[in-house]
């Protein structure tokens, strides 16, 4: 059982959203990496036949997924990047609806519903509206929904997006539990989440497949080496203007900066590990989002 | 499973509790308009407005209950005619109570035989004589024939009408009509916010699935281009069946129950004369009611469909707004195009007006009435509308583009 991409591309108009992707996937977790635009939630879209390709085909087993319709649905579960929901349903009647939508008899939609419910831990929520719930219950119903059919694809759009770190850690392990015996297919913006629960990571970059691989052939396949480096705070706008620079933190005598570089930015600094987070950057370069984050 | 919890969906949201609540509301006060609506005098004069009101007037009219042959209505124009004598300066209330009130559908009804085609004219009865008066089936005959000519703009037409005109069952049975004559109105009014209700709540069903990645899990849902769109499409049938009905009964109940129900069996020829539809008054409200329920399903079917095109509900929630109570303006200030708008589907929620005047249609030798015709052209769309919807909705995102 594989899924595979032939050459698929889709365009809004004159954008390339996704563009010529061959990529073949098997049981296991998959990490999709971009900056925004990137067309990550266009694949997962068309992955979900919530759009077609303008081009190209997904083939699942050899069989085209949109020809095989319902029969590929009923095997996929899908939690989407904005995740929405009917705010006036209890969470048990939006998992109850749900599991009739994706064709559940009502005996087994009822046991999946409560079994799933006490899996992502709202066996307590399960009479409340939907609208009340937080955030992060609300990612949670979402990949119970997702699992009601015992999905063999499980593509799940920014799962950790919104969630404070601890909901992301309890979230990460739950998406680890999930993943067994299936294909997972999910992206995020936290390159630690995907590094985290990911067998095999793409990072996709103008709606293209640019880097695929686990994480340590992701990492070892990078150019530029990773450096530490303290320099005074009034230097530190013209380091960030010539290196790649990731983390920046205060610390007693200037700045510390983690920097991507073939020759050691300054002459103290030291050569260090690189990660993940480093290869997103290198390849991201001033659109990684992390980075942002880390000069904020 | 899914048609329940689909349901649910609608009925469980805030803004549709608050609409529904607000319609049974209304179904309420319309019931206490009409029950108070009420206008009997008795025999001392005094117009009472208690519970019993309307069982009193119908008690007093039904003294004249049964068939109505020439010498009933001879007899009846006989005391009119005696008391008009008496009191040359207008009847005073007792008189007009103890006497007058029971016989005045029969006066009505002969004035209009006696004005086929003109305005009310009460000063006719002053030209009747007893005979005239006995034999004024006579006259009614002859002037279905008039009418039938001059309305009938072609031989098809005319036979029709002839034909339609002999079916009226002479000589007329009475009895007293006045709840069904009053609930026509209310029930006209009460269908058209019914009718409204019903396709905001069907704009929701669709438009429900319109935000942000609602639908992306709907449409990856292994029904989610098949039977749970139909489900949603038969929700919305259901809840339009269920509210309308449910809103009528409310109000026919509740009216029907103070009211009574004298006068299910009495012609609509008593009042409406001329009217080209044979049929009771009680089949004059259940027809109403009818056209009313087609109305409200078109609505609902119309809402749907623009909400899956456009997106939205913004437009489609405007629609039946428009549709039922800004058209007749929009028809009124164009009166040339008339022939077009007695065909639009305000006039469901008109038959009123629809029943007064012989509005014919004639495609190639077949001449069709008004209110069928709408009523089947109405019943189709609502019906072949759907499943527009259903392909508007399954094929959402799987175009090329």
């Amino acid at each position: 059982m594989e899924l595979q991409f032939k050459n698929v591309s889709k365009d809004y108009g004159n954008i390339h959203a996704v563009d010529d992707v061959n990529y073949t996937m098997e049981n296991g977790v998959y990490g999709l990496l971009g900056v925004n635009g990137a067309g990550k939630t266009t694949l997962m879209r068309m992955l979900c036949t919530a759009v077609t390709p303008t081009e190209g085909k997904i083939l699942w087993s050899g069989k085209d997924i949109f020809r095989m319709g319902a029969a590929y649905r009923g095997i996929l579960g899908y939690l989407p990047q904005n995740y929405g929901f009917y705010p006036d349903l209890t969470v048990y009647d939006y998992m109850m609806y749900i599991a009739s939508i994706k064709g559940l008899r009502p005996p087994v939609a009822k046991k999946r519903t409560l079994r799933l419910l006490e899996q992502v831990g709202l066996t307590e929520k399960r009479k409340s509206k939907m609208r009340t719930l937080s955030g992060g219950m609300l990612r949670r119903v979402g990949i119970a929904q997702a699992m009601l059919n015992n999905p063999r694809i499980l593509v799940l759009d920014e799962p950790t997006a919104g969630l404070d770190p601890s909901e992301r850690i309890r979230f990460r392990n739950l998406i680890s539990e999930l993943s067994e015996d299936r294909l997972v297919l999910l992206s995020a913006h936290i390159v630690s989440d995907v590094e985290y629960i990911a067998n095999e990571i793409i990072l996709m970059k103008e709606g293209r497949f640019f880097r695929t691989g686990t994480a340590d052939q992701i990492i070892s396949s990078m150019d530029l080496d990773v450096w530490e480096c303290t320099v005074p705070k009034e230097k530190m706008n013209s380091y960030l203007k010539k290196y790649l620079t990731g983390n920046v933190r205060t610390v007693p005598g200037g700045v510390e900066l983690r920097v991507l570089s073939e020759t050691p930015p300054t002459d103290d600094a030291v050569r260090t590990g690189a990660t993940l987070e480093d290869a997103f950057l290198l390849y991201f370069g001033e659109k990684a989002g992390d980075r942002n984050d880390a000069e904020i | 499973m899914m048609l329940k919890y689909e349901l649910k969906k609608i009925f469980t949201k805030r803004i549709n509790q608050v609409i529904l609540a607000a319609a049974l509301l209304v179904g309420i006060l319309l019931s206490c308009f009409a029950v108070g609506s009420v206008f009997y005098v008795d025999e001392n004069g005094d117009s009472p407005k208690g519970l019993n009101t309307w069982r009193l007037l119908a008690e007093d009219k039904n003294q004249w209950k049964g068939e109505l042959t020439g010498e009933k209505i001879a007899e009846a124009l006989r005391i009119d005619r005696a008391l008009s004598a008496q009191y040359p300066d207008g009847v005073p209330d007792d008189v007009y109570g103890s006497e007058m009130q029971a016989y005045s559908d029969i006066r009505d009804f002969v004035i209009n035989v006696l004005t086929p085609d003109s305005s009310w004219d009460a000063s006719v009865l002053d030209q009747l004589t007893d005979e005239q008066a006995e034999d004024i089936y006579d006259i009614y005959r002859e002037n279905l024939s008039k009418m039938a000519e001059e309305y009938g703009t072609t031989p098809e037409e005319k036979d029709l009408l002839n034909r339609i005109y002999e079916k009226i069952e002479i000589p007329l049975v009475y009895e007293a009509k006045d709840s069904w004559d009053t609930m026509m109105m209310y029930v006209e009014t009460y269908a058209i916010i019914l009718a409204v209700i019903a396709g905001f709540l069907a704009a929701g069903i669709f438009s429900g699935e319109f935000r942000p990645g609602v639908e992306d899990v709907f449409l990856a849902a292994k029904y989610g281009r098949s039977r749970a769109v139909k489900n949603k499409i038969i929700a919305g049938v259901l809840m339009t069946t269920v509210v309308y009905w449910s809103g009528m009964l409310i109000l026919s109940l509740i009216s029907f129950a103070i009211m009574g129900t004298s006068g299910f069996s009495t012609p609509v020829q008593i009042w409406e004369t001329y009217s080209i539809y044979i049929m009771t008054y009680g089949e004059y409200y259940l027809l109403s009611l009818l056209c009313g329920y087609i109305a409200s399903l078109f609505c609902a079917s119309l809402t749907m469909l623009v909400t899956v095109k456009m997106h939205t509900a913004g437009v489609a929630v405007c629609i039946p707004f428009f549709l039922l109570c800004m058209m007749p303006f929009v028809g009124r200030a164009l009166p040339s195009f008339s022939a077009f708008f007695n065909l639009m589907p305000d006039m469901l929620i008109n038959i009123i007006e629809c029943i007064k005047a012989p509005i014919l249609y004639q495609i190639g030798s077949v001449v069709f009435r008004q209110i069928p015709l709408i009523m089947v052209i109405y019943a189709a769309a609502a019906v072949a509308l759907l499943p527009i919807v259903y392909r508007s909705y399954r094929r959402r995102g799987l175009r090329k583009r």
